[in-house]
């Protein structure tokens, strides 16, 4: 279990990382998105290290820390709203420049 | 001790978010709530300084938890200090704000993000727990990027993507940190956290979990090798949000090395040397930066990485003294950026075509002579020229390095200000001693809040006593983390 948790996390984060390192807008957004799920797996992974049972007060085996699943749903909505706002830039950029190659928005240098 | 006074100078800014956003048809009550209820948080601030300066530190449960399984805010007297300074400027900027002739200040939620951007500093300042840095990091980004995508300029929308882009993903980087030093301590409370780390030999998790926060705290705080969004953002932002940002938003990422290098990782010294390393390459690029620029807001989001870097070398050479030297640098340095970048943003909003670039505003001084005191005051406090405030930060700077014995660092710091008379009379020079035929008399910006911000740089550097006490004090306590420790788990 914990090897395949870590080759997940692992995998979302190269391609993550691979998708942020494209030139095209809308790629990089997604990699964004990939990465930002792949961290919140690792958060949540990070509850699991004495149980893998759900906190509920009536388990009887070792439960898990309940605090790293707050901080992930936390983390999600700030994810979740912020990959909405990048969206939000790249449809503007995208209309004003008719492209999504991020080296043809250029308007800032000067 | 626990004391509700921590509340208001978060809650009010927070309070002026859906005020605001329910007096968005009225635009003129909208303008002046906003302005009474910035000033009722300006208030409570330095009601809370003085309860601070009274009892050395208040932290409050929030919830009533018990410690440290609640959310504590914390303040103590460099916190507080940041928070008084973030809550002066900020008051300026809601004032320049109200009299500025840009579009983007008469939208309707121009307000609500403002204050949605002051709640996120105000919470950052007074947080006593890692994640919550983390949330409030994260209003301060998302608020500033929206503000900066609506500019009047056209670019604002890039450099707000830019900038959104570099800023999650430091924010990711937060996270992980965040994750790491929660495996190995099982807690996120700062004094919890520091206790545990202080008590036990330092865990290679641990130490990974300082280096992803150390990245963070470096991309927030535009140091050298990570600022690359950072002349961009703040140049194309509104004048009165990019004065808030070079100002006070960079100045999260260098509370965060306070809280680093003092109170979560006091014994790693290699953080310290990286510090001084990347603070002189800022002092150095942003210097040169500056002088190389085409654009009056440009050039002083450059001096930005350049003061910054001053800091961090404070910061990173690490003894009391030079702590004491880096806050009153933060403050005073908050205090001249945020009138600089309203000057030059007043200067091109009287220039002939809107723009802040030294082709357009050349000459356009002319006409507003009153303005060209403010900016060679404030350009002589950037430089460090007596009587202003600069002069008193960059000569505590240098007196702390010389009682540390850097020389070779000093030497670089030295030769690298030089600059900065360079760069500020250049700009002085071409905005109201070139003459420009296309420069007309023309209404623009109110001067108000730059006037009000370069007097009191004027009397801090006269009467410089109080800030420079307060900021010994603030180092003394940071000196021994124990104290924190001590007040936060004592209350709990």
């Amino acid at each position: 279990m914990n090897l395949i948790t870590a080759l997940v996390i692992g995998t979302l984060f190269a391609a993550g990382i691979y998708q942020i390192l494209r030139r095209n807008v809308i790629r990089a957004a997604i990699g964004l998105a990939l990465i930002s799920n792949a961290i919140n797996l690792y958060l949540f992974s990070m509850g699991t290290y004495n149980g893998l049972a759900a906190a509920y007060t009536t388990a009887t085996e070792q439960i898990s820390d309940p605090l790293p699943q707050a901080l992930v749903l936390t983390a999600i909505v700030i994810s979740a709203g912020g990959f909405a706002f990048v969206l939000g830039l790249l449809y503007v950029l995208s209309t004003r420049y008719k492209t999504s190659d991020s080296d043809e928005i250029n308007g800032l240098k000067h | 001790m626990t004391s509700y006074w921590l509340l208001p100078p978060l809650l009010l800014p927070l309070a002026g978010v859906p005020l605001t956003l329910a007096l968005r048809k009225y635009p003129r009550s909208q303008q002046i709530a906003a302005l009474l209820v910035m000033f009722a948080a300006l208030l409570s601030t330095l009601t809370l300084l003085r309860q601070v300066l009274r009892h050395t530190a208040l932290t409050l449960q929030l919830g009533a938890w018990p410690f440290p399984f609640g959310i504590s805010l914390t303040a103590d007297l460099p916190g507080t200090f940041m928070l008084t300074m973030s809550h002066l400027v900020l008051m300026a900027g809601f004032l320049y704000a109200a009299g500025s002739t840009e579009k983007v200040t008469r939208y309707p939620t121009f307000y609500t993000l403002f204050f949605a951007l002051a709640a996120g500093l105000s919470g950052a300042f007074l947080t006593g727990d890692l994640f919550n840095l983390f949330v409030f990091a994260e209003i301060i980004v998302i608020s500033g990027a929206a503000l900066t995508a609506n500019a009047d300029e056209p670019a604002g929308v890039e450099a707000a993507y830019k900038y959104f882009y570099i800023s999650t993903l430091a924010a990711m980087f937060f996270l992980l940190g965040v994750g790491a030093l929660y495996a190995a301590y099982g807690t996120l409370n700062l004094a919890d956290l520091a206790r545990q780390i202080a008590s036990t030999p330092l865990s290679p998790l641990a130490l990974a979990g300082l280096a992803f926060l150390a990245v963070t705290f470096f991309i927030k705080s535009a140091a050298v090798p990570f600022h690359f969004w950072q002349p961009d953002f703040h140049a194309a932002a509104p004048t009165a949000i990019s004065a808030m940002l070079s100002s006070l938003v960079v100045k999260v990422g260098v509370y965060g090395f306070l809280r680093l290098t003092t109170l979560l990782f006091p014994t790693v010294s290699l953080l310290k040397t990286l510090l001084v390393l990347v603070g002189i390459a800022g002092v150095v690029y942003g210097g040169f930066g500056a002088a190389g620029t085409h654009n009056a807001k440009r050039m002083l989001a450059y001096s930005t990485l350049a003061q910054i870097g001053f800091i961090l070398v404070g910061l990173g050479w690490g003894t009391p003294f030079s702590i004491a030297a880096a806050l009153v640098f933060a403050f005073n340095h908050a205090l001249i950026k945020a009138a600089m970048l309203m000057l030059a943003g007043a200067m091109a909003s009287r220039a002939a075509v809107k723009s802040a670039s030294f082709s357009v505003v050349v000459g356009v001084g002319k006409y507003h002579p009153f303005a060209g005191i403010l900016f060679l005051l404030g350009g002589m406090a950037l430089a460090g020229i007596p009587p202003l405030n600069g002069f008193v930060s960059k000569f505590l700077i240098f007196w702390s390095g010389l009682d540390s014995a850097n020389y070779l660092s000093l030497a670089v710091l030295g030769l690298a200000s030089i600059l900065t008379v360079t760069y500020v009379i250049r700009a002085f020079m071409r905005i109201w001693f070139e003459t420009n035929p296309e420069a007309k008399p023309k209404a623009g910006d109110s001067l108000l809040a730059p006037a009000l911000l370069i007097a009191l740089s004027l009397v801090l550097g006269i009467w410089a006593d109080p800030l420079i006490v307060l900021a010994q004090t603030s180092a003394q306590w940071l000196n021994d983390p124990q104290n924190y420790i001590r007040w936060v788990i004592g209350s709990g």
